[in-house]
């Protein structure tokens, strides 16, 4: 399902600029990357008049350098502040580098408008939250379908591979059930199986597990390490039996790689 | 030809979709649906009866002129209304008995009948307070007042043609409000004059009830002959008059005898029904810009409410729109469903609000009828009805709209 480029309109030379010299490029790649944000809003111009200084600027990651291959489950670790959610959301195109630059599979994210890059993460990227972050008014598959609707699939096949990925996941007895009547496990594994119906290149998760119980928690890891098989898959956690999963694990801390290896 | 059919049925697709997605969003949040329904009806319903009090003023003002059943209203230019005393107009037609008589002469006049509208102090005991009422004289000729209940003023004698000697009557109209603040029936005792000192020498008989003046000038009122107000406030020298009004022989033509008097009589105002109104209202500056508020603020009000409620409504899917932009859903599907909310929201609220308008107007006359008098002061027309209608469902939409596409362009992690 997933274009070799992630961008059909990105062009030829772009491609050949951020290719990989060996083949074909990681899935996704952060080049001396840097983000920084502003503390409270930048002074108007009656603001200058008036000598309101210029905000604070905060440092999330500093000169951060990875790649990322189909097929890795990576771990981001580090204490709070390190800059583990800053770098998932670059590498998953939901905001840009302040220096530097994210390319996926080979397209500069910086040279995409907001709707390709939304577009990109339609096709490309399955995300998952802390929170789950499910619609609370639709059924369990209308959740999982909904983005199918953007790639313009008919609505037979957007409830055929919605139902099946929840009965993938366990939740075949579950699909017409809204959120609120799931537990939060079945939650989150909701959550991932609409993450997949667009069958990604990259799924990344923000502490997939920090809102479930240990058994519950350790089910949702099976789950990660099952569709990890041929895709990249980048987690971001406190917690240590999720970060046990990863094949690779990047320490943070303080906006900077401290540690980058295979386990 | 095979790809823009492709295109339509995708958009087509996402449309469905959308509706579905409002509809669920709809049912799901059942109490934060009712309330922004019954917001929006609210807000529906300060605009109709905010315009339909303002529209009310008007007709009002009208009905009361026409049941008037004069011709032609002869006035000295303004036409002030008065705060002093118990209100009325100010009076600065002087020698009106005999202007009245020169006009009346005119072959097409039925009659010419000064009105006066001065302070008089009204009470039951002259040892009690008195209270101020709005004293009208009539003359003796023509019929003036509507009564009902009681009988009618026997007439003026007292004028004596300007001598002042003739015997007085001593009876008075009054109206159920004024009853009501007296306590007194039709023929009782009551005392009135244009002075404290005065009042308490004046006895006169409640003869009968009348709502005429009071529904015109929505103030309490006290009706007696002419003669017998202007002896009583002390004005028989000038015999001033707030109005003559001018009762037409049948078959007249009203325009050619306004301009041929006007033409005879150029230092007086001489205005049909609807001008006379207008000229009323023109010079209350205040009490235009008052109802001019009052419109202008309804429409606010409406657009106002609206326009918070939906933008509310949407703010608080916020989380929802953000996973899903963060997910790749386009702002065009998240917009079309928030739009399809607003839309529904704005239908339902606007048609409520639209229901609940003739009772609510219902409801304000009878509380305008018992408390000033008016009848009818709040009017329901179907143009307010429509526009408030309108305004309900366009800016319910219109501020969803705008809602929905500020969220869907927020960056996504700002709500995450």
């Amino acid at each position: 399902m997933s274009p070799s480029s992630p961008v059909a309109s990105a062009s030829a030379d772009d491609e050949a600029s951020t290719s990989d010299a060996a083949g074909s490029p990681p899935v996704v790649r952060a080049t001396d990357v840097t983000k920084r944000y502003t503390r409270g809003s930048e002074p108007g111009r009656l603001g200058k008049l008036l000598g309101r200084s210029e905000p604070p600027r905060v440092s999330a990651l500093e000169n951060v350098s990875i790649a990322i291959e189909a097929g890795e489950i990576v771990g981001l670790a580090g204490p709070s502040g390190s800059g583990k959610s800053t770098l998932l959301h670059l590498l998953a195109g939901l905001e840009l580098p302040t220096g530097g630059t994210v390319t996926f599979q080979g397209t500069d994210l910086e040279t995409l408008s907001r709707r390709r890059r939304t577009r990109l993460r339609l096709e490309h990227v399955g995300i998952v939250f802390q929170h789950f972050h499910l619609l609370e008014s639709l059924s369990a598959r209308a959740n999982v379908a909904l983005p199918l609707v953007e790639l313009g699939v008919g609505k037979r096949e957007r409830r055929r591979r919605a139902t099946q990925l929840l009965e993938r996941m366990g939740l075949g007895d579950r699909i017409d059930h809204r959120p609120g009547e799931l537990s939060g496990g079945e939650q989150q594994r909701v959550a991932i199986a609409r993450a997949l119906v667009t069958d990604p290149t990259l799924v990344v998760a923000d502490e997939p597990t920090g809102e479930l119980d240990t058994e519950t928690g350790r089910r949702i890891l099976d789950e990660f390490e099952r569709i990890a098989e041929d895709r990249a898959v980048v987690l971001a956690s406190h917690d240590r039996p999720t970060l046990e999963i990863a094949d690779r694990l990047v320490r943070l801390k303080d906006g900077t790689v401290r540690e980058d290896g295979h386990r | 030809m095979g790809a823009p059919i492709a295109a339509l049925k995708r958009w087509l697709a996402r449309l469905r979709v959308a509706a579905a997605v409002t509809v669920g969003q709809l049912r799901h949040h059942r109490l934060r649906l009712g309330l922004a329904i019954v917001g929006i009806a609210l807000a529906v319903l300060s605009m109709t009866l905010l315009a339909g009090v303002g529209m009310g003023v008007l007709e009002t003002g009208e009905q009361q002129f026409e049941a008037a059943d004069r011709d032609l209203w002869v006035t000295t230019g303004e036409t002030r209304l008065t705060t002093a005393g118990g209100g009325g107009f100010e009076n600065v037609l002087s020698d009106s008995r005999n202007v009245s008589a020169e006009m009346e002469s005119h072959e097409d006049v039925s009659t010419a009948a000064p009105l006066a509208f001065e302070t008089v102090y009204v009470g039951t005991d002259p040892d009690d307070d008195f209270q101020t009422f709005v004293g009208t004289g009539v003359p003796g000729s023509g019929s003036v007042v509507q009564i009902s209940e009681g009988e009618d003023l026997s007439g003026d004698p007292h004028y004596a043609d300007g001598s002042y000697d003739g015997e007085r009557t001593n009876e008075v109209l009054i109206d159920e409000e004024t009853a009501r603040a007296l306590d007194v029936e039709v023929g009782e005792t009551v005392h009135v004059g244009g002075s404290l000192a005065a009042a308490r020498n004046t006895e006169a008989t409640v003869v009968g009830i009348s709502p005429t003046f009071e529904q015109m000038l929505g103030a309490p009122t006290v009706v007696m002959p002419l003669s017998e107000l202007h002896q009583t406030t002390s004005t028989t020298h000038t015999e001033p008059a707030t109005f003559i009004t001018l009762t037409l022989e049948d078959g007249a033509d009203t325009d050619a005898v306004q301009s041929d008097l006007q033409e005879t009589y150029p230092e007086y105002e001489i205005r049909s029904n609807q001008e006379q109104l207008e000229a009323v209202l023109q010079e209350q500056a205040l009490v235009l810009a008052a109802g001019g508020a009052l419109v202008v603020l309804s429409l606010g009000v409406g657009i106002a409410l609206s326009y918070t409620l939906l933008t509310l409504v949407v703010f608080q899917q916020r989380t929802a729109v953000a996973a899903l932009t963060a997910q790749g859903v386009s702002s065009s599907l998240l917009v079309a469903s928030i739009v399809g909310q607003g839309l529904a929201i704005g239908l339902v609220g606007g048609l409520l609000g639209v229901a609940l308008t003739p009772p609510a107007v219902d409801l304000l006359n009878r509380l305008a009828a018992a408390v000033v008098g008016f009848d009818g002061l709040v009017q329901t027309d179907p143009r307010f009805l429509v526009g408030a209608f309108v305004v309900a469902i366009g800016i319910g939409t219109i501020a969803a709209a705008l809602a929905g596409w500020r969220l869907s362009r927020t960056p996504p992690l700002e709500h995450l």
